[in-house]
């Protein structure tokens, strides 16, 4: 008997978002050994096997969308390689597309130079988002060092429910009850857009980064303090700024970056729950470039603050989604929702700090490590930041050219060069 | 396959060695087995990790006996019990029509035994199937409803066939209507109790309808005079607009919920 599992309202929105990007999540993990191939196969399969969603096929028949649980091989999932161009097989490994009508949503890779390892997994975005696969990878490599050292079975992954509604759990019955009926749809328009070339049939999917350093992170933290200002907003407004010197918009227009926030800030507890995605936008606006970084700041500042003020951040317009997918049959609620949905030009997520004990197996931590969001389609960008061992990396996933590439080097050149800017 | 043999032994250690305890370890064995086999064909060969996997999804077999045992009496219940009471009962109420028909000799009327024991019949099938509709999917609840709407209509149509033995067509048609009235009521009572979409609307299309099927009825008793009784159906309106002020009454706090601002 087929064996079906309910499509949550966030795997039918991030299934909607397939004309924008390709709602992949990329992650890679660098080690300075091999880990135990065998161990890593098992661990997989009691992943997939707790996380039936990971070997789910989505089902979009118009009516009833659901997930599908399909057979599956760990070779399918998992492969091993010794290449001889690490960066390059790493690259071409993150950058694949899994369709959301495979047997598989998540494919790991392992590979092998010199006695260092670097594990990449590439996952479908609408199984979990960026802050469960944090999670997922925590649990990941516990299970896996637990497995090995102590031989316990790695049958310890998160299950449960991974419905939206979860977000509600941390308010008082009042407050989730204002909660439920926000349905205005905050969704704003901004027509400005990073200047990226036009769509080509012979496009590729690339990953630029950009690394700053612990002496960049440590200088900002403290200009921060200065300027009254989190990492993040410094960092926003270190990217506005930039883009208005990318892109030439004159200094008087207003632009907006929308932001990623975690809803999981408004849950009581995210144990005994599934992997999914709990993840909605903040829109930042300043009215004008500013006089120089410092000004921009500022507006970066204020915008942030009114949504900070806000107890029910980010949860807008879910009631609204809620309402249209739950009452009409799929076909028609995403037509629909399309018309009342604009996707924001430009965004950035900033993931936050990967902690190193939670990626270390058997207690030995990686050397670096990254992740990033999905492959965006021009003229959609997501700038995404993480931070490791006081790292932090820049990236942006773009499908486009070679010239692309150059623009967002570019980019990611004015960053620094703005970032200097505000901690010199 | 040993390892799981052990584990469902020692789950199972409380049972009583019957047959029926051989029969559950068996189907418990046998789905294990399936899962183990999909596990093993996925790629997983270490046996204690594929035991402790398949383990916590085969989680408190003892508590699954006492449900299994429950189900399985109620199945055979059903299996045996249904058709076999079913037929006991139309013997039955076919004995009963012979009987009161020979003793009052009232053939013309008599036949109403048979049509009511048949409704009566129907009815309990579907409240059967009702209540398994209720334990499926959602996607299966408009089944129900429609046959909950199917059990009034048919308690309606027998009561307006009884009354029509006893007096005359005028007074009793209006049953029908009423019959109408049931079933809207019954399904708007099974559509809240089970939360079911788009509960509200039902409740604003049936409420008017209420009201004419109660304006059709007062009017055929004379209660009201057929002209003059016409703002009943207004009634179904008012109602809807009572229920639209209810709403927002009961959710104006959540409108105009401050926030308390943490500077």
């Amino acid at each position: 008997m087929k064996r079906r599992l309910e499509a949550e309202l966030w795997d039918k929105m991030h299934y909607l978002f397939r004309d924008f990007n390709d709602r992949m999540v990329h992650v890679e993990l660098n080690y300075d050994f091999v880990p135990d191939i065998e161990a890593l196969k098992t661990v997989i399969i009691c992943a997939f096997e707790k996380v039936p969603v990971l070997h789910s096929k989505f089902v979009d028949n118009k009516l009833w969308t659901h997930w599908e649980v399909m057979p599956y091989n760990i070779d399918d999932v998992f492969t091993v390689s010794y290449p001889d161009d690490v960066e390059k097989a790493v690259d071409e490994f993150l950058t694949q597309y899994i369709a959301p009508t495979e047997a598989i949503q998540m494919k790991v890779a392992l590979f092998i130079k010199d006695n260092k390892s670097t594990l990449c997994m590439v996952e479908n975005h609408m199984c979990m988002d960026g802050g469960d696969l944090k999670y997922f990878l925590q649990e990941f490599c516990e299970n896996y060092s637990r497995y090995v050292t102590e031989g316990i079975s790695p049958v310890n992954f998160r299950t449960g429910s991974r419905a939206y509604d979860d977000v509600y759990s941390g308010f008082s019955k009042t407050e989730a009850g204002v909660a439920r009926r926000l349905f205005k749809n905050i969704n704003a328009r901004d027509d400005h857009k990073f200047p990226l070339t036009s769509d080509n049939i012979r496009d590729k999917s690339f990953i630029a980064r950009k690394q700053f350093s612990e002496e960049t992170l440590e200088k900002l933290k403290s200009k921060g303090k200065e300027l009254g200002a989190t990492i993040n907003e410094l960092l926003l407004a270190s990217y506005f700024y930039s883009v208005y010197e990318l892109a030439g918009y004159p200094e008087s227009d207003t632009v907006m970056i929308s932001n990623a926030i975690d809803l999981r800030r408004h849950m009581e507890s995210v144990d005994n729950k599934g992997f999914t995605n709990h993840t909605s936008w903040m829109q930042c606006a300043i009215p004008e470039r500013g006089k120089d970084i410092f000004e921009t700041v500022k507006y970066v500042i204020a915008s942030s603050n009114k949504f900070k003020k806000d107890k029910f951040m980010g949860l807008y317009g879910l009631p609204l989604l809620n309402f249209g997918y739950n009452f009409l049959p799929h076909g028609v609620s995403e037509e629909i929702i399309k018309i009342g949905y604009s996707n924001p030009l430009m965004a950035m997520s900033n993931i936050g700090i990967l902690n190193g004990q939670h990626f270390a197996l058997c207690g030995k931590e990686p050397t670096d490590a990254f992740m990033s969001g999905a492959v965006k389609y021009k003229p959609f960008v997501l700038l995404t930041a993480t931070t490791y061992k006081k790292v932090i990396t820049l990236s942006m996933c773009v499908r486009g050219n070679e010239e692309d590439k150059h623009i967002v080097n570019k980019f990611f050149d004015l960053m620094e060069k703005n970032i200097d800017t505000i901690i010199a | 396959m040993n390892k799981l043999l052990e584990y469902i032994e020692n789950s199972c250690k409380n049972l009583a060695d019957n047959q029926s305890s051989y029969r559950y370890k068996k189907m418990i064995l046998d789905k294990m087995t399936e899962r183990a086999d999909e596990i093993s064909r996925a790629g997983l060969r270490d046996e204690k990790v594929l035991t402790e996997l398949i383990a916590d999804e085969f989680c408190d077999l003892e508590a699954g006996y006492a449900e299994h045992e429950k189900k399985k009496r109620r199945k055979k219940l059903l299996k045996i019990g249904l058709p076999v009471g079913s037929l006991v009962f139309l013997t039955l109420i076919l004995i009963s029509f012979f009987v009161v028909s020979s003793t009052t000799g009232a053939w013309n009327k008599t036949w109403l035994v048979i049509v009511g024991g048949v409704f009566a019949l129907v009815i309990f099938w579907f409240s059967l199937a009702i209540a398994k509709l209720c334990t499926m999917r959602r996607v299966f609840h408009p089944i129900a409803r429609v046959l909950i709407a199917g059990c009034a209509l048919l308690f309606a149509v027998f009561m307006f066939l009884f009354f029509l033995m006893m007096m005359p067509e005028l007074l009793v048609w209006p049953i029908l209507p009423a019959g109408v009235i049931i079933a809207l009521l019954a399904d708007l009572i099974f559509a809240f109790a089970t939360k079911q979409k788009l509960r509200t609307i039902s409740l604003f299309v049936y409420m008017p309808t209420i009201s004419t099927m109660l304006y059709i009825i007062l009017s055929a008793y004379k209660i009201v005079t057929w002209t003059a009784g016409w703002p009943i159906i207004l009634l179904g309106l008012v109602a809807d607009v009572a229920y639209i002020i209810y709403i927002i009454i009961s959710n104006m706090k959540y409108f105009t919920y401050k926030q308390e601002v943490e500077e």
